[in-house]
This record gives structure tokens, sequence and C-alpha cells, in this order.
């Protein structure tokens, strides 16, 4: 009969009509992610960086600047640690290249700047202002 | 409960109060008449704010998402919320376009879909103007809706305008004839134009039943006289990004929208009052019949919108002159042919 | 006699139907279509410049970007061609990984084809439906290295990392359900006699010309020529697996229509056969911590949704390439744009570019 796919078409979008929706009430309900998620801003954790450096290296774009100093017992440390977050292609290599676990994404994607200058993250005045926090509750 | 609750008698209450506070006859019957086309013009108005929500509401589901529901309780002021929306934006006039060309399209694109509301017969005497030529006022009013078109096509100063002007003239007129002869075999089968004789003369049985491919027919030219998918090449938006609407930005646009869904009221009017019995039903007061009737058949328009591609200009001329013409005339000869023989036996 | 004038229609880089950024220049009679001249180079980022700053391994991330809707594809491609240079093999449990995403990459992307090309036609529906599918396989992939559209996860001698262990039942969901969400969209847009209509007889490439002009993949396919790299020359693992290509008669656009759809069902069949295959074991090869290519260049090439992906590297012996180039599949098919569209109505023209499946991130790389 001519016509016949043209009414099979219309049964499909009829039944579609009181199938259950697919819409998820953002930002009332939020999807979890996964846990290998990829996104956000670089969650630096100054007791475990050694400050070798190789996050920096590993990258592909120039995102992260450190620069690093050794103090009185001949280790090195973390001098100042920015990550260009609009550069950043969320890779993954600066996390898989660090022997010690210091970064990981903190997964928060809404982070979005009014400022192009806001970008840039300073990872370390985080990480310490995190760090005095958690001492005053601790202490 | 019909006779209570029908329009007739609302009318009626409505004439004694004005009676008693008017001392001519000749006046009260001219506030009545204002009453009445305040009522068609706030029906059209609410007609195309409701409209516009269902059709997102109904696509939605049919995409499985859930359409508009943040303003307004489920969503139902989102159309309040664009025409605010329509009404803020900067007027645009493009250079080298014929201002007064321009300008007048929309307006008159919404005279029409307006005008033809007067023969609508929405209840039981519930007509504005009951004319012996109804059903042909309304064939030869919504003829003029194609000229709009072309002026915004040509007054736009663009080629994509000009390109969805063009095309359009060639749908509305090709499509034109084939919907008259399928309103003809309903006249042959009434005997008269008259909208309340046709609405009458279904009370036993709708002449969908008695003039199936003249609905198709019906069906099929009216979503193309609307310019609705598939059938809607005109402002194809995949193809010329918006046709001859490209250019009009804020109210204007607001026009030419209202003024599709005004004509898409009156096409599903016209199918009901035509072929599903118009006000005649049941238990329930006849205008409750009649929009009941007019929103199934609006389902059906927006079912086929969002499920059919669209048709190409090339295919879709060769589809209204090499089928749908030679269908309807078909139908005009068997109708009459039965008709002969009916009239023989009986 | 009436003098008729063609006039110039610029479908520019800013329309809802070009596939991205792609200006075609429209010279027309009425609406029949005497020239269709495409303009692109409006995304070109500089990639294949950019490769010779950055080491072998610091390029991965930008191998993604090339064809953005196929990025296993792109990595696995040039990974291979860099193994092929330094001669490392890669385990078993990485080999069979590696065909399970990327023929999973390939259903997303032919859905992505179904999807832009019912929204061009007017369909908006098909649109939603592919869509609604694409996320299931895009859930999977965040699951496994978390992203959605730039996985980086095919790096050399393996993949970064095994799959967690609520990937493999959740696959195994996606495979039973894929059969009936692929019979819904053939009820609603194949069976659709306007589709069809749309579709048939228009835009026909003969197999000899797609042969001259250097079509790959499925447009190559749909007319007729039966070229597969993963038959042709096997790469990876593909010779221990049991699938069909599908062929087109005439090289119409309905033809490749067809071919796509089916090889969404191939690809189904093949993950299902490598998921019931795969062994446990490593998934990353030992490979040099830094990587040195000998002197030399490698030629290698795969076959991605879009046609044959080729990657051509010039080692120096240095940590950088010398020189990197990509043979696009979606620049070389864009090419026959012109002379299919000769003669066509410009609602044909929307249906060739739909058809030909070109994303401009590959175009101008």
């Amino acid at each position: 009969m001519l016509g016949r796919g043209l009414l099979k078409g219309m049964r499909v979008t009829l039944k579609s009509f009181f199938n259950k929706k697919e819409t998820l009430q953002y930002p009332e309900k939020k999807l979890p992610m996964p846990a290998r998620f990829r996104g956000g801003e670089l969650d630096l954790d100054t007791k475990k960086c050694i400050a070798c450096g190789l996050c920096s290296m590993a990258c592909p774009n120039h995102v992260i600047e450190l620069t690093t100093g050794t103090n009185e017992a001949k280790k090195r440390y973390l001098k100042s640690y920015v990550y260009h977050s609009g550069l950043c292609l969320y890779c993954n290599f600066c996390v898989e290249a660090c022997p010690t676990n210091a970064i990981c994404w903190d997964k928060n994607y809404e982070n979005s700047r009014y400022f192009q200058e806001d970008l840039d993250v300073d990872c370390l005045a985080i990480a310490e202002q995190k760090d005095t926090l958690k001492g005053r509750d601790d202490g | 409960m019909q006779e209570i609750t029908s329009l007739f008698q609302i009318a009626k209450i409505l004439r004694e109060l004005l009676g008693r506070f008017l001392p001519d006859e000749q006046l009260v019957d001219f506030c009545m008449s204002l009453i009445n086309i305040g009522a068609i013009f706030m029906i059209i108005s609410l007609t195309a704010v409701v409209l516009v929500y269902a059709e997102r509401k109904v696509s939605a589901f049919m995409q499985r998402r859930s359409g508009p529901n943040r303003v307004g309780p489920k969503g139902t002021l989102q159309s309040v919320a664009d025409m605010i929306k329509l009404m803020a934006k900067e007027d645009i006039m493009p250079t080298g376009a014929d201002k007064w060309m321009w300008m007048l399209a929309p307006m008159l694109l919404f005279i029409p879909a307006a005008a033809v509301f007067v023969v609508f017969p929405f209840d039981d005497k519930a007509i504005f103007a009951d004319l012996n030529i109804g059903i042909f006022y309304f064939i030869a009013i919504s003829a003029q809706s194609v000229l709009p078109f072309l002026m915004a096509g040509w007054a736009s100063n663009n080629k994509y305008s000009l390109v969805g002007g063009m095309r359009t003239v060639a749908q509305m007129l090709s499509y034109e004839v084939p919907m008259v002869l399928s309103i003809l075999g309903i006249v042959m089968l009434v005997g008269s134009m008259r909208m309340s004789s046709i609405v009458a003369a279904q009370e036993q049985v709708w002449f969908i039943f008695l003039q199936p491919i003249a609905f198709v027919v019906y069906v099929i030219t009216a979503t193309a006289e609307i310019n609705r998918a598939p059938f809607d090449l005109v402002e194809g938006e995949s193809e010329l990004v918006a046709g001859p609407f490209t250019e009009y930005t804020g109210m204007r646009w607001a026009l030419f929208f209202l003024a599709e869904y005004a004509n898409l009221l009156a096409v599903s009017a016209i199918a009901t009052t035509l072929f599903l019995g118009g006000w005649n039903g049941p238990w329930f007061p006849g205008w409750v019949w009649f929009f009941l009737k007019v929103g199934g058949m609006i389902f059906l328009f927006m079912w086929f919108r969002w499920t059919f591609p669209r048709l190409r200009i090339d295919q879709l001329m060769a589809f209204g002159w090499k089928m749908l013409l030679p269908l309807a005339l078909v139908n005009v000869i068997v109708t009459g042919i039965g008709m002969y023989i009916y009239n023989f036996f009986s | 006699m009436v003098k008729t004038e063609t006039y110039t229609l610029n479908m520019g880089p800013q329309h809802p139907s070009t596939h991205g950024v792609l200006q075609v220049v429209l010279e027309l009679d009425g609406e029949l279509v005497i020239q269709a001249v495409p303009h692109m180079g409006y995304l070109h980022r500089g990639i294949e410049k950019l490769a010779e700053s950055r080491t072998y391994a610091q390029f991965i991330p930008y191998t993604d970007r090339l064809d953005y809707v196929s990025s296993m594809g792109n990595n696995w491609g040039y990974c291979q061609t860099v193994e092929k240079l330094m001669g490392i093999t890669v385990p078993e449990r990485a080999e069979y990984l590696r065909i399970i995403m990327t023929e999973l990459n390939r259903i997303a992307s032919h859905l992505i084809f179904m999807g832009s090309l019912a929204i061009d036609l007017g369909a908006s529906t098909g649109m939603m439906f592919g869509f609604r599918s694409r996320e299931r396989i895009l859930d999977l992939f965040d699951m496994a290295c978390g992203a959605r559209q730039t996985y980086s996860y095919i790096r050399f001698g393996g993949v970064s990392a095994d799959i967690p262990p609520e990937f493999i039942p959740e696959l195994e969901r996606f495979l039973a359900d894929f059969p009936a969400m692929l019979a819904e969209y053939h009820e609603l847009l194949t069976g659709n006699e306007i589709l069809y209509h749309r579709l048939k007889g228009t835009g026909v490439i003969s197999g000899q010309r797609a042969l001259e002009i250097g079509l790959t993949g499925p447009a190559l396919r749909a007319s007729g020529v039966a070229y597969d790299i993963r038959k042709v020359e096997p790469y990876g693992i593909y010779d221990h697996f049991d699938f069909s290509v599908p062929l087109g008669q005439v090289g119409d656009c309905w033809d490749r229509y067809i071919v796509r759809m089916e090889e969404m069902k191939q690809s189904a069949s093949i993950a299902r056969q490598a998921l019931d295959q795969m062994p446990e074991g490593q998934v990353m090869a030992k490979i040099p911590k830094v990587i040195k290519p000998p002197v030399g260049d490698v030629y290698h090439s795969i076959e991605n949704p879009r046609g044959e992906l080729g990657f051509y590297i010039v080692s120096d012996g240095s940590t950088k390439p010398y020189r990197l180039h990509v043979r696009r599949p979606s620049f070389i098919n864009l090419q026959v744009l012109n002379e299919t569209c000769q003669g066509l109505l410009i609602g044909d023209v929307v249906a060739v570019l739909a058809t030909l499946d070109s994303l401009m991130g590959e175009v101008d790389c």
C-alpha cells in the first residue's frame, strides 16, 4: 500500500509520545560523574609533591608553569604552581606522569569565569588555603 | 444540558442584559456585534498562545524530552515570556528593502487569517455571519495569503528570501486547486454552501465516512497551504535559513508566526466542520465538541510535522498536480454517480 | 528569446546544515545548480605544523581533535604508525580493547551521520533518537577513560588503562539493546517514502569515478567498489573476526545511507565477538621512556568511519617528528561535491553533503 512506510513512522512517534522522558532537570538533579572523569581544575596535594616537574614536561601545551627551589636540606620544594586552564586539553598526561599521584582532577565542571585572567589557577595557593583551613578544623 | 449551556442561550442572556440598559433595539444589535468581534479576536490570540506551547510540548514528547517546564506551572507561561522577548527586540530593516511592501507584508498575512473566522460554526446558531456562500468565502479569503509571502520575499532584498518567496507562490497556488475540488464533493452532498446546513446535514453520519478520499486530499492540501512539514520548504530551515521571513525580527516576525498558527486553527476548524460533524455530539454542549475535534485535528497536523522529512520542490509540484488533482477529480465524479444512484433508488 | 542569468547564492560558513564551517558557493539557474564550489579553511588550526614542535607522545591529544567524532580511530591510526616505525608489538588484551573501542566509536559516528541527515531533511525527531543512543556509547567511554569525545585512550604499545569492572556488564546491556534501537530507526527513517524519494537517484557517483578521485570509506563502498582496509590489509587483529562489508550498487545518496546503517549492525557484531574472545593480560607493552624512532619514514592507514585515515611520518631520529602529514578522508571526499551537485536542485545539495559525511575538523586539520 502506498504510504505504509509513512504510517509506520507515525506509529513510532506516537509510541515515543507516551514513553518515559529522558530529560534531566539540571541544576536540581545532576548526573554523577564516573571515577575517571577528567574535568575541572587540577587539585594539588603539596604533601605528596616532590617538585620533579614531570607534569610540566609531559604537558603538550605548556599549561603547567612551576618554579622550584632547594632548601637547606638539599631537598627540592615547590615555589609556585600555576595551571592555565584556558590552554588545557584535558588529556590527562600530567596526572599519569606524576610519580607520587600528587595531582588529580577536582571534577568540578561548573568553573566558567567572567575574566580571562581568572582562568590561570594558582594551585599552590589553593592547596595552602585548604591546609590552613584543615589545620584550623583539626586544632 | 446542551440546551442550557449552548452559546445561543448565553447570547440570549447577554442580549436581555443589554436590552435593560440600552433604549434602542439596533443599539443592542450593534453592541452584540462588537462583543462577537471581541470574542473572535480573543479566540485567535488565545489560540496562538496556546498552540505555541502545545507545539513545543508535543514535539518534545515525541522526541522523549520534556519541553518547556520552567516558566510558570509546567511551563504554561512560556509563550508569554516569548512574546515579551520578541517585543523587546531591536527592529532592523535591511538597506535597500522596499520599505512599504516590506512593512505591510506581515499585516497583510495576518488579516486573511483572522477574517476567515467569521464563518466558523462554533455552536448551533453561533456563527458570526451565516453567509449563504460560507465555504466559498473561506476559500476566497484564504487564497489571499499567497501574496504577502511574495511581498516579503521580494521586498527583503535578499536572495534567500526571494527563492523562498517564489517557492511559496508555486506551492500554495498548486495546492489550492485540489483543496477546492475536495471541498466540492461535500458541497455536492449537502446541496448548499452555507456552513450551518453542512453541519446540520451531518447529524446522522459524519462526512468523513462518506467522503474518505476527500478527507485525505483535504488534509494533505491543508498541510501544504499552511506551510507545515512535510511541505515546509518555504521556510526550510536547513536549506534557506528562514525563506521569506529571514529579514524580519521582533514583533514583525511574531506576526508571521501568529498568522501561521491562526491558519492552522482555521484549516482544522474547516476540517471539523466539513468532515467531522462540526458541533454535533451527545451530552456536552456543542462548542465543547467543536473544540475537542479541532484539537484532534491540530494534534494530527503536529504529528505530521515531527515525523516526516521535507519534500523537494519538484517532487512537491509533481505530487500536487499529478497525484492529488486527479484523485480529487475522481472523487467528484464518484460522488456525482453515487448521488444519482442513491436518488434513483429512493 | 528570453535571456536568463544565473545568480550566486552563498551557503555561508554559518548555515544550519553544512556540518561545520563550510562555505559552498552555489551558482544557480532558478533552482538548478550549475556550480557548487566548496570553500574550506575556516577551521584550520595548523595541527600538522604543531606536530613538528611536540614529541610523539604529546601529539596524541591533537589527533583526537582531527575528526572529533571518531577520536578512537584517529588515536589508533597514529599509534599504529609510530609502532610500525619503532617495531613495537602490542599485547593481546590491548588489541581486543582497541577493537571494541573503535567499533563502538564507529557506531557512534554513524549515529551522528544518521541524525544530521534526518535533521537536514526536516525530520528532527530522527536526530533526537540517534543522539539518545549515542549517549549510551559515550557513557561507556566516559567510564573507561574519563572523556566523552576526545579520548586519548589508545597509546603507544597498548591502551592507557584497563577497563573498570562495571564496563563489561554495561557493554553487554548496550549490545543487547542495540538491535531494537536500530529496528526503530529503520522504521522511522528507512521505511519512510518521502526520505526514500529524496535520496534515491540523487548524487550518483560511479565506481570508476570514485576510484579516480580517491574516494574512500562508505561513499566508495556505496558505489560498488569492495575496498575496506579491514578486509584488504587487516591491521590489529581484524582477521580474527567474522564480519561482512556492505556494498551498494548505484552510488546514490540512498546507497550511502543504507551502507552506513548496515555497517552499524556489523560493528555491533564485531564488538560482541571481541567481547567474547577477549583474554586476560596486560594492556601496555614495555616501551622505552623516551620515544626516539629510527631515521626513516612510514605511512600507515586504517579504516575510519569516514574513510581511509592515513598518517605519514618522517623521522630524523630525534624525539619530535620532522614532518607529519595526515591523509584525511573527509578532505579528499569533499572534492567530489562540485561535479556531483551539477544539475541537481538546492535540496539535493544538502542531501549530498549530508551523505558524503564530511567533518570540518578533519577537512581543515
